[in-house]
């Protein structure tokens, strides 16, 4: 068996449990910065993971597709996000509603629970029960990020690491969707990112903090 | 390319509007592009309506369901743009609220809602949902204040989550047809799927979950409750041409999408569990909107919240099913959008005579602006489903489907809320329309554009209320034809 093989083996064999530690890190994390850093890992695990398979499978496709993860979210986000966060220049701690270990220990739930979840389609259509299991587990820390981070950027990346779980689970269920689509999706996300920097702005500039937890004026 | 041109004028449309900054020349040219447009959507319409089914290319396709949707759209489309040429006078000067920017934006949020209903790829279809919400967002914080941005940045939030989630549906929907043997390149194409339906009958539990996920998402643009947070929000504080397209044009274009994989799933694994869910997601809205609309203060979120009611009521009326549940349901979204656009239109004058639309500040409407108070009236009669206006039809036709399926809980819920919904109307109308106006900010003369567009509004309620004409039903035939 040749090195690359071998390396493309033990990548698809081992990036779930690599997705799992970026999660539980991104838990723990008390820095804005530190969870952007750790956003543009788990895309670069992914990358490692699409490449792997596109080797095993020689599908062009999945290269092009690589190609875009790695330009687009290891590259391209995070680096826009750290320059609002350095632009936005207010202090760069998450303001999480609860502790580093309960988040941790939240987020070793969440991963429990993806397995259980996924278990009956698993067994039913076949599928590789770990990836599928990451998938979800990564989509649901995306939400938990979603609702207990209060910075207005911490929310941009919940929701970021939200679409990652979702671009797994496509990923190992269809071996991702066609070409075109994909290049939609990542235009649409690209796109949505910018806007969403454009309002945390704006959030600043008429609020002057961006702790989305005050924005409480409209309700009922 | 009778569906590409319509479907990219509006995009060169919006790049176009970019280089005028005088704001008269700017409004010229975008009434200019909304007019041939319209021509382009009118063509459109009738060239499907003679071919039934059209496909340009492997990404465009249309048939009866689109065209009615397309009717619908360009209609209110055409209304806004002419309503909006009066209301420009309202907005602040600022850097982004010039008339070039906000008709570049109105043209490219146009240009997402038209690739909604043109797309014939589900993927594509998702891809424009997901844009309608991006085009839109920065329309609703148009007006920059920190309403407007705390609901922009809502809207953006919750819309964007809600929409991921019927990507998860999407997928799913396309591994159970790559399982049933449709090959994978045309697996999401909905025409297909229509066809291949019956073959996907083996994966049933995958195809529920991606029925449950394709709800949820689009459910949430759709403004099902509990998924409706950013609804009132957004409605409330964006201008008012604005909330006449999000909750006329944008709602129905979500209602189009979850149709399509409705339609699919049923014909896969039969309309049971599709409609229970309708059912469940409709009667939870029209019943939570209805109490809700007694406590609003705010106009705009008043109305926002009929919308919610009335989405309910379409949710209701399809999973009823059956001809003349559907048939009602498509009725009802139609009548719904005009007689919004309508109300929506007056509020305008309201802002612009009070100062505010808080209800509690407004009185003594009734002798300082006798015509939109009467307007206003009208309008409320018409949502609160009052003969002789269309809503009163569509909804009749729906509770007789209820009726006559036996399915008294759902009519019960249908007639509690319309009551509700009416009372409340009506006691926050009452107060404002009665006593005496302290002082007015300014003394509206709404020009002629405004009142053409709502004289045309409430012809077209009238119309659909005393006697469908016969080529509209022809078209309601055509596309509950697709969706049976």
């Amino acid at each position: 068996m040749g090195l690359v093989e071998f390396a493309a083996a033990k990548t698809l064999a081992s990036s779930a449990v690599f997705l799992f530690i970026t999660v539980l890190l991104m838990a723990a994390a008390k820095r804005t910065s530190t969870c952007i850093m750790l956003f543009g890992v788990q895309c670069a695990v992914i990358t490692a993971q699409i490449l792997a398979a596109a080797f095993v499978y020689h599908s062009r496709e999945a290269y092009v597709v690589a190609a875009m993860v790695f330009v687009v979210k290891v590259l391209a986000i995070p680096y826009a996000l750290l320059g609002i966060r350095k632009r936005l220049n207010v202090p760069g701690g998450v303001s999480a509603s609860t502790t580093p270990a309960q988040s941790v220990y939240i987020a070793a739930g969440l991963i429990l629970l993806a397995f259980l979840v996924v278990q009956p389609y698993v067994r039913a259509l076949a599928l590789d029960g770990e990836m599928l299991a990451a998938a979800t587990a990564v989509l649901l820390t995306g939400a938990f990020l979603m609702v207990s981070r209060k910075k207005a950027l911490m929310q941009v990346i919940g929701l970021l690491v939200l679409e990652n779980g979702i671009f797994l689970a496509a990923l190992t269920t269809t071996f991702g969707m066609p070409l075109v689509i994909e290049m939609g999706i990542f235009f649409d996300l690209l796109i949505c990112v910018l806007l969403l920097g454009v309002f945390v702005f704006r959030i600043r500039d008429t609020f002057e903090h961006v702790d989305v937890s005050k924005l409480r004026r409209l309700r009922g | 390319m009778t569906l590409w041109l319509p479907l990219l004028l509006p995009l060169f449309g919006a790049l176009v509007m970019l280089a005028f900054k005088n704001p008269r020349t700017a409004v010229r040219v975008a009434l200019g592009i909304g007019v041939t447009e319209a021509a382009l959507l009118g063509n459109c319409v009738v060239k499907l309506r003679a071919a039934g089914v059209l496909q340009e290319g492997r990404y465009l396709r249309g048939d009866g369901l689109t065209s009615f949707f397309l009717i619908n759209l360009t209609l209110v489309f055409a209304l806004v743009l002419a309503y909006s040429v009066g209301y420009l006078r309202h907005v602040p000067k600022g850097r982004f609220s010039s008339p070039r920017w906000f008709y570049a934006l109105v043209f490219l949020f146009l240009f997402t809602m038209l690739a909604v209903y043109l797309s014939a790829n589900l993927g594509m279809m998702w891809i424009a949902i997901e844009a309608t919400t991006l085009a839109s967002a920065l329309l609703v914080g148009f007006y920059n204040t920190q309403g407007a941005v705390e609901a922009g940045w809502k809207y953006l939030i919750v819309c964007t989550v809600g929409i991921a989630f019927a990507l998860f549906g999407t997928i799913a929907l396309y591994l159970a047809a790559v399982r049933g043997g449709v090959p994978a390149e045309m697996a999401l194409d909905w025409a297909v799927l229509m066809d291949a339906a019956p073959q996907m009958s083996a994966a049933r539990e995958l195809l529920k979950l991606a029925f449950v996920f394709v709800a949820v998402g689009y459910g949430t643009k759709i403004g099902f409750v509990p998924m409706h947070s950013w609804l009132p929000d957004a409605h409330a504080e964006a201008p008012s041409p604005i909330s006449a397209l999000l909750s006329a044009a944008l709602l129905n274009c979500a209602l189009y999408a979850l149709l399509r994989v409705e339609a699919i799933t049923s014909r896969a694994i039969g309309h049971g569990f599709s409609h229970t869910l309708l059912l469940a997601f409709g009667g939870l809205s029209v019943l939570t909107a209805a109490f809700l609309m007694i406590v609003q203060r705010d106009l705009k979120r008043l109305l926002a919240y009929s919308s919610i009611e009335h989405m309910g009521i379409v949710a209701l009326g399809v999973g009823l099913g059956g001809t003349l549940g559907l048939y009602g349901a498509l009725l009802h979204a139609f009548n719904h959008s005009l007689a919004k656009t309508l109300l929506f239109f007056t509020t305008g004058n309201i802002r612009e005579a009070f100062g505010t639309l808080r209800m509690d500040r407004i009185r003594g409407m009734a002798r300082a602006l006798p015509y939109t108070s009467a307007v206003l009236v009208a309008g409320g009669l018409a949502v609160a489903g009052m003969p002789p206006f269309g809503l009163f039809v569509s909804e009749f036709i729906i509770l007789t489907s209820a009726f006559t399926q036996a399915r008294y809980l759902v009519a019960t819920l249908i007639l509690a809320a319309i009551s509700i919904a009416f009372g409340a109307r009506l006691y926050h109308c009452q107060r404002m329309l009665s006593g005496e106006a302290k002082q007015l900010s300014a003394r509206p003369k709404a020009p002629i554009s405004e009142i053409a567009a709502m004289c045309v509004c409430g012809a077209c309620l009238l119309v659909l209320g005393l006697c469908i004409p016969a080529a509209f039903t022809a078209v309601l035939r055509n596309a509950m034809a697709v969706l049976q």
